[in-house]
């Protein structure tokens, strides 16, 4: 007879982060608004440094990525992970650290970025004291997660664990390698890889962001969350098997289809080409697993609002990453990429597959925590409906847009002139879109905000289980099922979590390794230009105001080799170009031109009128002016450390060049300003738009004038 | 090929885990199917770029696109690449002589009004440019000398070459639209730059 022992769940860590996942869902979905409009409104950032769209930008994608879906990755692991392993956490002290450390991090991020605090590079933006904050609260996570699975009281391991492994020992891989960086001051650092090497090693981190915290912990909630709510059995364990370990083998490699058409070298791109499009099976087993579990329970989705979540974020699942790999194929990408088209596809993906997803579980779970019964199904419907309508007028708009615009900037005259040579054209051209996506994204956040009402009340009506009484018998009395199918060997894996870890880490560095060993070690992915040389130290202040500003953020550099975009911005960029580029600058979205060969193309005077009015020298233009950069002091204190750490990465300045630096800047400075005063402007020579005109005459100056040699 | 028939037995997996059931079916042939096509596809789209490297690299498929467009300029009657045509008759810009029927000159106004003003002001008063409505010119006075710095600019002071944004007989119809403005009065004109110029007998 079996031994069985009585222990709780903590209910209590499950509903702080269901609170938190609703509270920072709300924040950075209105935080997407006001972005959202201000793209036809720019005056909306009401002339302040800290509302400007290029700063609360990463600020909503990085609350939306891991405040709200972060938190509803915890929320669901936390109450599912305790039932799959029969087991209460490892540790209530480190649920207790992993909440308010993921709460602090969420907060101190908003703060920095605001204040301009950022490495630019996307999603990975937090300067380095956050990055450390965020390695030690994920390993906090790590250790009371592998914890709870060692001392479970299920032999097997559940798919959704598997998937929960792969997240964290992913995760974990991914920030740290794209987190290296040398700090130059308490918020700013210097990351170790330069040009095409970083854009590499960003983007695999990028890819597998959305790879790795976006899709395969929801993959996980919904391999136990859809079962549990349509109360039907998984469609296929075979598939599960099949489907996680192909999917997480191939995700890592996919990162350069960020980059096609660009400096990287073309292998690397193919790379990221033929492993998206063999992604798309193994997500959509994903899809299927969860679509064929419902089989026989339709009846029950037209009554059940939850199961409507469910299927929606299924459904939008298998939409995105169907898209995906068809904007991964390059003739497709020359369209899409820079364009509006991209953020048309994510955001299938973060309203339909993680926003429904969330709700659908908070749906179910709210009411069994607490005891009680959903509110009001009639209102969870219509969040539903409204929410469903939101993503409509989201999504459709802005295809609209990224299509129009992506022609127009390739579209050529009959007699072989650009038919619109003004890239503002292109611009005003797609600002009714913009307006109609702010109105879906108006819908989206008001059904979210209904559905945290209704979510409330419910909590209200009822009181919170915090301690759920449960029995099993332990590990070591339970007997190895031998009766039990070992399909492919599976079974037996499922049972020795080590032996599972290991696979997976090893399953996930593979790619990783394949793509960064060559474009690191062999000089003929990178040639080098005899005339590419460092910043000097005024451009390099005026590269880092580039980067707190956010210019990035709208401003590609990144001339891809296409006539259309030769014609339009000069000669296509080549990867020696960016070898002294900590960090590099390509940027992934045009929503105004690209700024790869600015440099010499207009005169000092107007960057400068441009800065403080663009409208001025552009009229109709959407980009805010930036009046801090005329009244605010260039830092050349700072001028020093930041010479050293850049020596430090490799950047030839020759040693003890720190100590007279400044003169140079000095130098510089009073050149520009006094090129502004033959134009009568009155500027002083140390102020941070200086420097800031500095970087841009210099961009693309390396090699101007040169053009591409014949093919031989 | 023959059609193995699909297996959706529904059985059960003797476990569950939390209540949750798995039913032991196969994969579904298609997805399988699915997946092995897109393995081959991407078997063959590396072998097909880079082993036997027959398809074109990104610099190849560029370079092939320019000498294409530049085919269809050679076949194209008043065609240019990046304003070639226009940059080309230099020698006999002393020639042209400027637009002054009405159609044109509102064309020429339009183009002037959407490019120009930022530097010249929409008054021809200049701002970060010289002024326009002045006798004074620093790289001539004539037509042609006005229509030279429009194709190639000025880039030491930072007036860009239109030639690539504008076409040939847009060119025309904004210089002449410049000239047009000869003698008006700016709200707030800039200060003579450059030699002064007798209008007499020139084009």
């Amino acid at each position: 007879m079996q031994q069985l022992e009585t222990f709780s769940y903590d209910n209590r860590i499950v509903r702080d982060f269901a609170v938190a996942t609703v509270f920072w869902g709300i924040i950075g979905m209105l935080v997407g608004l006001v972005a959202a409009i201000q793209l036809f409104h720019p005056h909306l950032n009401l002339g302040i440094a800290f509302t400007t769209f290029s700063r609360i930008r990463p600020v909503h994608t990085n609350a939306v990525i891991f405040a709200f879906v972060g938190n509803g990755i915890f929320l669901g692991l936390y109450y599912s992970l305790q039932r799959l392993c029969k087991a209460r956490m490892f540790s209530d002290a480190l649920s207790k650290i992993h909440f308010w450390g993921w709460q602090l991090i969420i907060l101190l991020a908003a703060v920095t970025l605001l204040l301009g605090y950022t490495t630019s590079k996307e999603y990975a933006e937090l300067e380095w004291p956050l990055d450390v904050l965020i390695a030690v609260v994920w390993v906090i996570f790590g250790v009371n997660m592998i914890g709870t699975i060692m001392k479970r009281r299920e032999r097997h391991l559940y798919v959704a664990i598997w998937f929960y492994i792969a997240t964290f020992f992913t995760v974990a891989m991914l920030h740290i390698v794209n987190s290296i960086e040398i700090p130059v001051a308490l918020f700013k650092s210097y990351p170790i890889y330069a040009g095409v090497q970083d854009a590499l090693v960003q983007w695999w981190y990028g890819h597998n962001a959305v790879a790795f915290f976006l899709t395969t912990p929801y993959l996980g909630l919904m391999y136990y969350f859809l079962p549990k709510a349509a109360d039907r059995p998984v469609y296929s364990y075979r598939l599960s098997i099949v489907h996680f370990w192909s999917l997480i083998f191939l995700y890592i490699w996919a990162g350069p289809h960020h980059l096609l058409y660009t400096s990287l070298p073309d292998w690397a791109q193919s790379l990221g080409t033929v492993f998206s499009v063999m992604l798309i099976a193994p997500s959509w087993g994903g899809m299927l697993n969860g679509l064929l579990t419902l089989r026989g329970a339709w009846d029950k989705v037209r009554q059940d609002p939850i199961l409507k979540f469910m299927v929606v974020a299924v459904t939008a699942y298998g939409m995105a990453t169907f898209e995906g790999p068809m904007l991964s194929v390059k003739s497709i990408n020359a369209l899409s990429h820079f364009t509006d088209w991209t953020i048309a596809h994510v955001h299938v993906g973060a309203l339909g597959w993680n926003g429904f997803l969330t709700f659908g579980i908070l749906y179910w779970l709210i009411p069994r925590l607490y005891n009680t019964k959903l509110y009001s199904v009639k209102m969870a419907n219509f969040h539903f409906w409204v929410g469903m309508l939101g993503i409509i007028f989201y999504a459709v708009p802005l295809y609209w847009a990224g299509v129009t615009q992506g022609l127009m900037w390739k579209q050529f005259t009959g007699t072989g002139y650009l038919q619109y040579p003004l890239f503002l054209d292109t611009v005003t051209q797609i600002i009714p879109m913009y307006m109609l996506r702010a109105i879906g994204g108006t819908l989206y956040l008001v059904s979210a905000i209904v559905g945290a009402y209704v979510l409330v009340k419910t909590a209200k009506s009822g009181s919170l289980a915090a301690e759920e009484k449960a029995q099993a018998p332990t590990l070591a009395v339970q007997k190895e099922e031998h009766h039990v199918k070992n399909v492919y060997g599976h079974r037996w894996l499922e049972s020795r979590p080590v032996q599972f870890f290991v696979l997976t880490v090893i399953a996930v560095a593979i790619g990783g390794i394949v793509e960064f060993v060559p474009t690191f070690l062999i000089k003929s992915n990178i040639p080098t230009i005899a005339s590419v040389k460092p910043y000097t130290p005024l451009e390099l202040h005026g590269r880092d105001l580039y980067v707190a500003n956010g210019c990035n953020t709208c401003h590609s550099q990144m001339i891809r080799p296409f006539r259309s975009e030769t014609e339009r911005y000069g000669e296509y960029s080549k990867a020696g170009e960016f070898v002294y580029d900590h960090p590099f600058l390509w940027g992934s979205k045009r929503i105004g031109p690209d700024l790869h060969r600015l440099g010499g193309k207009y005169p000092d005077a107007w960057h400068y009128n441009h800065m403080l009015e663009p409208a001025s020298t552009s009229p109709g233009s959407i980009m805010p002016p930036y009046p801090w950069l005329f009244t605010q002091a260039l830092d050349t204190a700072a001028t020093a450390a930041k010479i050293r750490a850049m020596r430090t990465l490799g950047v030839p300045y020759p040693e003890g060049y720190e100590k007279f630096a400044n003169k140079d800047v000095l130098t510089q400075a009073q050149q520009i300003a006094a090129n502004l005063k033959s134009a009568n402007l009155a500027a002083s020579e140390d102020k941070e738009i200086i420097a800031l005109i500095a970087y841009l005459q210099r961009l693309g100056m390396d090699i101007k004038g040169e053009k591409t040699a014949a093919v031989k | 090929m023959v059609k193995k028939p699909v297996k959706v037995k529904d059985e059960l997996m003797e476990h569950d885990f939390d209540g949750i059931q798995e039913l032991d079916n196969e994969l579904p042939p298609w997805w399988l199917w699915l997946f092995y096509i897109t393995i081959f596809w991407g078997l063959g789209y590396l072998v097909y770029y880079h082993v036997l490297q027959v398809g074109d690299s990104s610099k190849e498929q560029y370079l092939k696109e320019m000498a294409l467009a530049a085919e269809m300029q050679r076949q194209t009657p008043g065609g240019g690449m990046a304003g070639a045509a226009i940059a080309g008759q230099e020698g006999e810009a002393a020639e042209v002589a400027a637009l002054k029927d009405e159609q044109s000159l509102a064309q020429g106004k339009e183009i002037y009004q959407k490019n120009c003003t930022p530097c010249h002001a929409p008054d021809g008063g200049g701002t970060v440019g010289p002024n326009l409505t002045d006798e004074y010119w620093i790289h001539g006075a004539r037509t042609g000398d006005v229509v030279n710095t429009i194709v190639n600019g000025v880039p030491v002071k930072g007036m860009i070459s239109w030639a690539p944004i504008l076409k040939p007989d847009e060119i025309l119809q904004v210089a002449s639209y410049v000239i047009s403005l000869r003698g008006t009065t700016p709200a707030s004109p800039k200060a003579p730059e450059g030699q002064k110029v007798d209008y007499s007998g020139i084009n």
